[in-house]
């Protein structure tokens, strides 16, 4: 089976203190560290554990400039038997759409069975890509996918819906399918594994090696526009309880007494 | 734009609180672009959820075919497809649910619209409208135009569009021969499964301390257990504590977790992304400790303290013990 997954190369802003750039369309981000985005740390672990099972080949691909090559390489020492990065200039300012567009062009001129990626990227938490590119690709797809299982050539999920509810869909292959996090555990990837795969070649395709036109990628490509970037007004909201650290959770304790936040 | 339209979200024959909050935001965005609205509706059996929907909105748009029940998004989005190809310009709003997380994709390639996914806000400018919604960590808020776009797909971030009934509305119910004819689809639904039960229930606690993310990666969960018994409450957490398997996933509080509806919340180490917040219902006493003072959280918290949970958590735990004698 070949599997092709879709990586996103993203600046981890969970606890980082955050500033717009001067001109207000983006963050700050000489001083953030990039990483694999979450979700498809799973997606990857998900084709690997599939291509142990049912046998095929893991190929990792993601949109993402030059310093991204570690992440591939990194998904060639989780498992994958191949990596690519698409990379040109003109790629520069893509949005969904338009990132979508690349990636199925990739796709499409290659043996896929099965695409995975993950369902959200914590940078622009767009949740798009997985269902554009089924739709570019016109194959099925679901997303927060948290149960694949393939046998005979059919695949069943289960997916998440709300409040505890998940739906349980089969689909003819191929398909694509943006995981869910924790619908497995990533392996840890050793020294010794990444030593191996050191020496792999993980070629950069450009726009013309892709057969792509640059009026259909880029901020030219692309369907919507950033036009203003700004971090909501601090102190808005919670009334912050000051003081060190016991002081504070004196003062917590007596606000959850009077509130009822103590139980028997 | 001409048109704007409300598609409705149902599941076993209910209107879902999303299709009221669309047409809360449809409603504005046709007044203010002076757009005529309409509110699609696609199922089966569905003339219950249509009555409902005309005394709302000005004009309701129905299709059934026994292939759009239980909600499919390769039948929606050839329905969809079909109705709405000679339309334009238009916008098409719906909730930013699981569900139709299946849908807005995928139908934006198809009825090559632009889309924005997950806003909580609109405005429009000369004639046109923008949406806001949020990047990196849901920290910082982001204006998007549709640069030129005839057609336009938008998805809601929950709770963000309150709904006000009118009840003034009788819109008649136009309904539409299904364009599906002979299609079959290369997905089809098995059923739903619900998610195992624990031996907690979160669902009912009144009082629940809540860890995420910024537990760290090795925490003592010991300490967390200890304050949640001495508040006389249950410990539940966010995503990524049932990712790291620290708790089994009945604890996860959140849109694809549990939902609750506690007197108090204490979050702890939680960002306050909207897939947890949007678990939490009612209007409990939140009350927030985290060491990034920009954590969303602090935005829907009444209380919060910015601090580490290792000082913080024993402190506030003896201080509990003390306080009950």
């Amino acid at each position: 089976m070949d599997i092709i997954v879709c990586m996103k190369w993203t600046p981890d802003t969970s606890e980082a203190d955050l500033t717009v750039d001067k001109e207000g369309k983006d963050i700050r981000k000489d001083d953030l560290d990039f990483d694999m985005n979450d979700w498809d740390r799973f997606a990857i672990e998900e084709a690997v554990q599939l291509k142990e099972k049912v046998g095929g080949k893991v190929t990792a691909v993601a949109v993402a400039p030059e310093d991204a090559e570690g992440m591939l390489r990194e998904c060639l020492a989780r498992g994958a038997d191949e990596a690519y990065q698409l990379w040109d200039d003109a790629f520069e300012g893509s949005d969904g759409y338009a990132v979508a567009a690349i990636l199925a062009k990739f796709i499409k001129d290659r043996p896929h069975d099965l695409v995975l990626t993950g369902t959200l990227a914590d940078d622009d938490c767009g949740g798009q890509i997985g269902g554009m590119v089924a739709a570019m690709l016109d194959i099925p797809g679901s997303t927060l996918v948290s149960k694949i299982q393939i046998s005979d050539g059919k695949l069943t999920c289960h997916r998440e819906l709300e409040g505890g509810l998940y739906e349980s869909i089969e689909m003819d292959l191929p398909a694509v399918l943006s995981v869910a996090t924790g619908l497995n555990e990533p392996r840890f990837v050793s020294v010794r594994a990444v030593r191996k795969v050191a020496a792999l070649e993980i070629p950069t395709l450009e726009l013309g090696d892709l057969g792509l036109e640059a009026s259909a990628v880029g901020s030219d490509g692309s369907r919507i526009r950033i036009e203003l970037m700004e971090l909501p007004p601090e102190g808005e909201g919670a009334e912050i309880i000051t003081g060190k650290a016991e002081e504070a959770a004196a003062k917590l304790a007596e606000i959850l007494k009077e509130k009822g936040g103590i139980g028997s | 734009m001409k048109e704007i339209f409300v598609l409705a979200e149902h599941r076993k024959q209910q209107l879902r609180d999303t299709t009221w909050e669309a047409l809360a935001a449809g409603r504005k965005l046709a007044e203010d672009l002076g757009a005529e609205l309409t509110c699609l509706l696609l199922g089966s059996n569905v003339d219950a959820m249509a009555d409902a929907l005309a005394k709302e909105a000005p004009r309701v748009l129905v299709v059934e075919d026994p292939r759009l029940e239980p909600f499919h998004p390769d039948a929606c989005m050839q329905t969809l497809k079909a109705i709405l190809a000679d339309r334009g310009p238009f916008m098409l709003v719906m909730g930013n649910s699981n569900a139709l997380l299946d849908l807005a994709p995928g139908l934006s390639v198809t009825l090559d619209a632009a889309l924005a996914t997950d806003c909580f806000k609109f405005e429009v400018r000369d004639g046109k409208p923008l949406a806001w919604r949020q990047m990196y960590s849901y920290k910082v808020n982001t204006l998007v135009s549709f640069k030129d776009a005839e057609r336009i797909v938008a998805t809601l971030r929950g709770g963000a569009f309150a709904f006000t009934p009118s009840g003034a509305a009788v819109a008649t119910v136009e309904k539409v021969a299904s364009p599906l004819g002979g299609t079959t689809f290369r997905r089809r639904f098995v059923g739903y499964v619900e998610a195992e039960k624990g031996d907690v229930d979160v669902a009912s606690a009144d009082i629940i301390v809540s860890v995420g993310r910024g537990i760290g990666d090795e925490p003592d969960m010991e300490m967390f257990e200890s304050l949640a018994e001495a508040m006389g409450g249950v410990l539940a957490c966010s995503r990524p504590i049932v990712d790291k398997n620290l708790l089994p996933k009945y604890h996860q509080v959140g849109t694809s977790g549990v939902e609750v509806k506690p007197k108090v919340y204490l979050a702890l180490g939680i960002s306050g992304a909207f897939q947890h917040v949007g678990g939490i219902k009612g209007s409990p006493l939140l009350v927030a400790v985290n060491k990034d003072p920009r954590a969303p959280i602090f935005r829907v918290a009444q209380y919060g303290i910015v601090a580490d949970l290792n000082q913080v958590v024993p402190a506030l735990t003896d201080k509990i013990k003390q306080l009950k004698g």
